[in-house]
């Protein structure tokens, strides 16, 4: 102890007169920092209603509730986290998960209320003072906890893929798939935009766990053809998928999940001598039968599904192989015949009786067919094509885009000469320019609008473009003509035709609607091409429907209830030939959804 | 370290040694022979810091794992000793002589497992759980859920719906499975 | 004057007063206690105004965490974690990640190495400050306790800048941390620093050159250094009595053997030599604060890429990831069966031992009006031993 242990002690004294340390409330306020966690905020609008937030609380602190005003739609479930401030612990990991990046916290801390009851909200729906809070909890730059890339498809590059009809995706790897799955949050907001409302989030799980036999058996249940559908599904499920509503890390817009890449992945890993494995087998023998018109994805789904109810089950089909549309449409650089082939083949191995060259209509009517069995399925699809509809559109140098496909199939020389022009936007024109470059030629893809109105899939717009295909937008075809005499004598060269067509622009005539292309007066083309291919669109033909066969058909189309009906209760359609999307995923879900129907009339008709 | 290897595996049938990462290795003993064996560590071996002891309810093999982890501070090596009893009969011997805080672990282990320690001082008191009524909490058989939801009433006015079943609701009820 | 105030007696024994003899008057102090004793209570035996038996009784504040984080996901106890020691919670955010880490073979980006030693230096500054305060109340020097808890809250202002959160700032995140620093902030962390330092300077005078506190300091609750071992003795208590055991030098975690510093001991591990022990680690934390702020990065990823946290399964294994908090060794023991939940996780915290048998042999002989003393020149924060 010395003397100065007595007297230090009295230095506190010295702070007396300095300012205090304390805010003074509520003078003085003190906000939350700009990071600050604080109360939830929402954007309503951008939210999709996935649940991931609710998946992630620890705390089981959030409700998805439903919102007056915000239905359910394609993407959205129309749900809103609700969130439950007595069990919240400001984690905010509902916010570093969200996809959409719609969540994020305010940095107001102070709430006061006599009524605990309200200390539960819709953070977005029901208005508070914080909405707006510019400050507070927001995911870092670079910042997720979610991958908000898709893991890379192995593909061809263009040049080698243009040389040859090798499948130009490759498919993922083991582990590239367990990967890609892994980024699903299993939402299930894809589940309603699939046509045949497949169990996308249970089969990506599947994969996720590699019980592939587990994730085969799942895409049965809704779809015999996964091996097809994994590679060509027009994949409305991935515009809906969550993980795709934001931006990711790098502030791009986030992948969806690669759902049709997950779906083919499981059906390539499992050879078709182990499906027995892992699927149904038919039911006994129900003592029914059933005819299908056309072997199409749609009739063959209908067949599967019948069959597995132990329907006998007979397709008539008018060409030599099974597919419909998805063998003679689409080229083999996309969906290689071998991978159909085995969807068919496990069809075929339940015991449905497949009639090729067998056209109804010409080899046998349809009132044979309804008399000799218990119900009968439409699904003969579009098979007539559009002409161009311009003057000269007979000429014997314009071909009709699926007949040049179906030509590609079946090995035929499919005679294009050089240069080719493909008129039209959809899949069809894409796989028909490709298949035109893959004969080698110099292709020109001419299009009424702009790229962006193009009903193609965009991958098939970008890849055609990639390969080498010219587009050419803004372009109305006018005038098919025959070359002069004089101009055609080059030797070896074969008769082409020239074809005048107009720059357009696009002109918004009615607010709302999309903008239509308006000729410039003047500003005519005319070029030579070897070959016009026109992929303008198909129709069907219902040459075989007679009027006595008792189907009620409006513009061109059975007219048909939602489970497939026509108006003769025997009969059901479906397919192209009656659906908007003329999608094979539409097909499909129309040949199940008949098939559940037409079992439930057999099973009527039984007792 | 090999000779520590060695000397554990002659003394006290010490096995399944694994570097666990540098400064840190498990191994496994008898447990007949726990005792002695960390009592020769300690002594001998320089492992003479108990970091703590607990143990992992391995139901699906029916015992329960011990872990004792001690620290060599003067070789800067920490060593997760493991023994395994029979879940039945779970009964192991008392290190409380060994290090003076070790009866508050074997305490704590009683009341949460039902692990016996006989002759632990105070060993069979309430420990943190007073007045606790169930089975030894931490045992994985004992469903902490099921015993809130049973013992506690939810708040009212909570609901949730999963996306996909109500997107079906609104969008296509009319569909079958 | 001599510094053992008690005498040496083996860990294992135990004095058994005769309660029915009438020397005797059995007091509890706790749960209710006004301070950060309060949380758990001692029930003693007083003879006079003497201590002769001391009983911890914990669970006050048990939250069963270890069987919750049983049931929850990986990533979901990340908020969980930092509950466990209320004023230090970034120790149990940073042993549990990097646990996670080691088991699933993840590299941490060295930018967050970096912000993750200067986030658990910050809140050893704020959990010392917390403490001093505590230590000088448990004496009746309340103006200490005024300054060094609002010293604590310009440290907590930092934290809620930089993670968002004052208390419970759950920054480290499995895979790095959860943002960069904001613009400015490592300068207002120097402003602070220079704040507190200065506040540190004023305390030193008043407390350490103050008689009362030397009288009542002095000699308590000695630790003699060959219990160190015995009792599991680790952190200032430990250093106090002469081992130079530190586990940020021991173990060379995170960014640690890039800073220059020396282990602080001292001679004589009494209330007295344990408190200067720790005003000494505060100057040191402010200057390693300083060479935090000095050395880190600029640029650079603060994350690793995770897979998707609702499906993350971590391989089969074990692992226990120690580090040095205020009280010394902090740790975590964590083992996956493989699966998408922990199959254990073990929370050791220093207080289990100093808390409960050390506490409870060194309250023996104590003066009752020392015994809160005592207990926080342990440094001793009740939720870690129960979890």
């Amino acid at each position: 102890m010395n003397i100065k242990d007595f007297i230090a002690p009295f230095a506190v004294w010295k702070r007396a007169f300095e300012k205090p340390f304390t805010v003074r409330k509520p003078i003085d306020e003190r906000p939350g920092a700009p990071r600050y966690r604080g109360f939830h905020i929402n954007d309503a609008k951008a939210c999709v209603g996935c649940g991931s937030c609710e998946a992630i609380c620890m705390n089981q602190a959030i409700d998805l509730v439903p919102v007056a005003g915000l239905p359910a739609k394609e993407g959205d479930s129309g749900l809103r986290p609700r969130v439950d401030y007595g069990r919240c612990c400001w984690c905010a990991l509902c916010v570093d998960i969200c996809p959409s990046g719609s969540l994020g916290m305010s940095n107001e801390y102070v709430w006061v209320d006599a009524d605990p009851e309200v200390f539960r909200y819709t953070p977005g729906v029901e208005a508070k003072p914080w909405d707006k809070s510019e400050l507070g909890y927001r995911r870092a730059e670079g910042y997720r906890l979610l991958d908000g890339q898709r893991v890379a498809m192995p593909e061809l590059d263009h040049q080698a893929a243009v040389q040859s009809f090798l499948e130009l995706v490759r498919g993922y790897s083991r582990q590239q798939a367990e990967r890609e799955a892994d980024r699903c949050v299993a939402c299930g907001l894809c589940v309603a935009s699939c046509p045949a409302h497949m169990d996308i989030p249970g089969y990506i799980k599947a994969v996720r766990d590699g019980q592939l036999d587990e994730g085969l058996n799942l895409l049965y249940e809704t779809n015999p053809f996964p091996e097809a559908c994994g590679r060509i599904c027009t994949h409305r499920c991935e515009a809906a998928c969550s993980i795709g509503a934001g931006t990711g890390a790098d502030g791009e817009p986030a992948d969806p999940v690669a759902i049709r890449w997950l779906k083919r992945y499981i059906a390539d890993q499992v050879e078709l001598a182990d499906y027995g494995r892992a699927l149904p087998r038919a039911e006994p023998d129900s003592g029914r039968r059933v005819a299908v018109v056309g072997a199409g994805p749609g009739g063959l789904a209908a067949a599967y599904y019948l069959r597995l109810q132990g329907h006998a089950v007979t397709v008539l089909e008018k060409d030599e192989a099974g597919g419909g549309m998805l063998r003679y449409g689409i080229p083999e650089y996309r969906l290689p015949y071998p991978a159909l082939d085995k969807d068919i083949a496990w069809i075929q191995s339940l015991g449905v009786d497949i009639r090729y060259g067998t056209a109804v209509g010409v080899d046998l009517s349809l009132a044979d067919l309804a008399a000799s069995h218990d119900a009968v399925y439409l699904s003969t699809g579009l098979p007539a094509p559009y002409r161009l509809d311009v003057p000269g559109d007979d000429h014997p140098r314009v071909l009709d885009g699926v007949a040049v496909l179906a030509a590609a199939t079946r090995g035929q020389s499919l005679g294009l000469g050089k240069t080719v022009a493909v008129v039209g936007g959809g899949n069809v024109a894409m796989d028909a320019a490709r298949t035109a470059l893959r004969a080698g030629c110099a292709v020109d893809i001419l299009y009424r609008r702009r790229e962006a109105d193009m009903p193609a899939d965009p991958d098939e717009i970008r890849e055609a473009k990639a390969e080498g295909a010219r587009l050419v937008e803004k372009a109305i075809p006018l005038e098919v003509k025959a070359i002069p005499l004089e101009v055609k004598a080059i030797p070896g060269d074969p008769a082409g035709a020239l074809v005048a067509w107009n720059e357009a622009r696009m002109v918004q005539k009615e607010d709302g609607q999309r903008p239509v292309p308006e000729p410039i007066p003047g500003a005519v083309h005319e070029d030579r091409y070897d070959s016009i291919i026109a992929a303008i669109g198909q129709g069907p033909d219902l040459a075989f429907v007679a009027e006595s066969d008792g189907i009620e058909i409006r513009r061109f189309k059975p007219v048909v209830a939602s489970d497939g009906r026509t108006s003769r209760a025997t009969i059901f359609a479906g397919g192209d030939l009656t659906n908007e999307r003329k999608d094979a995923i539409s097909a499909i879900a129309d040949g199940h959804r008949a098939a559940l129907a037409m079992d439930r009339l057999l099973r009527a008709k039984g007792n | 370290m090999k000779e520590l290897i060695t000397s554990l595996a002659n003394r006290y049938g010490v096995r399944d040694w694994k570097d666990l990462k540098a400064g840190q290795a498990a191994c496994f003993v008898d447990s007949g022979r726990l005792r002695d064996c960390l009592r020769w560590l300690r002594d001998e071996a320089g492992y003479a810091h108990l970091s703590f002891a607990t143990a992992i309810d391995q139901l699906e093999r029916g015992v329960f794992t011990l872990t004792y982890a001690l620290r060599n501070h003067e070789r800067g090596h920490s060593l997760l000793v493991h023994s395994e009893i029979d879940r039945t009969r779970p009964v192991v011997d008392s290190i409380h002589r060994l290090w003076a805080q070790a009866w508050t672990y074997q305490r704590e282990m009683k009341e949460w497992y039902g692990i016996d320690f006989p002759g632990s001082p105070r060993v069979d008191e309430e420990f943190v759980l007073e007045g606790w009524q169930g089975p030894p909490m931490m045992r994985r058989d004992f469903d902490s859920l099921a015993y809130s939801d049973a013992t506690y009433a939810e708040r009212p006015g909570r609901a949730s719906s999963d996306p996909a079943e109500h997107m079906k609701r609104e969008l296509y009820p009319e569909e079958q499975a | 004057m001599s510094r053992a105030k008690a005498p040496y007696i083996a860990p294992a024994e135990r004095a058994a007063p005769d309660l029915d003899s009438g020397k005797y008057l059995v007091m509890w102090q706790g749960p209710n206690h006004p301070g950060i004793t309060g949380n758990m209570s001692l029930r003693l035996v007083i003879e006079g105004d003497s201590v002769v038996d001391c009983e911890t009784h914990v669970g006050y504040l048990h939250r069963g965490f270890e069987k919750l984080m049983e049931r929850r996901l990986w990533m979901q106890n990340f908020p969980l974690v930092c509950r466990i020691a209320v004023p230090e919670p970034d120790f149990n955010e940073y042993c549990y990640a990097a646990a996670l880490e080691e088991l699933a073979g993840i590299e941490v980006p060295d930018k967050a190495v970096w912000l993750r030693t200067l986030s658990l230096e910050m809140i050893r500054l704020a959990s010392f400050l917390m403490w001093i305060g505590g230590q000088a109340g448990a004496f009746g020097h309340g103006t200490i306790a005024q300054w060094s808890v609002t010293m604590r809250d310009y440290v907590l202002d930092l934290f809620e800048e930089l993670t968002g959160g004052r208390i419970y700032h759950m920054y480290i995140i499995p895979g790095g941390v959860r943002g960069d620093v904001p613009a400015g902030f490592l300068r207002r962390v120097l402003e602070t620093m220079d704040t507190v330092r200065k506040n540190l300077d004023d305390i030193e005078l008043v407390m350490f050159h103050n008689v009362v506190y030397k009288m009542r300091a002095q000699g308590l609750g000695y630790i003699p250094p060959d219990w160190v071992d015995q009792y599991g003795i680790t952190g200032p208590n430990a250093r106090a009595a002469g081992l130079p055991r530190d586990l940020r030098k021991d173990l060379g975690y995170l960014a640690y053997p890039r800073l220059s510093f020396e282990p602080i001991v001292g001679t004589v591990s009494d209330a007295f030599e344990r408190s200067r022990l720790r005003l000494l680690e505060m100057y040191q934390s402010i200057d390693l604060i300083r060479q935090i702020v000095d050395m880190l990065p600029a640029r650079g990823a603060f994350r690793a890429k995770l897979p998707n946290p609702l499906h993350w399964k971590i391989p089969a294994g074990e692992t226990y990831v120690a580090a040095e908090c205020t009280r010394g060794e902090y740790g975590f023991y964590v083992v996956s069966d493989g699966g998408d939940k922990p199959r254990r996780v073990a929370v050791r915290g220093p207080s289990y031992t100093h808390g409960v048998a050390l506490m409870e042999r060194l309250a023996r002989g104590v003066n009752i009006a020392d015994v809160a003393g005592l207990m926080v020149s342990l440094h001793t924060y009740p939720p870690e031993i129960e979890r």
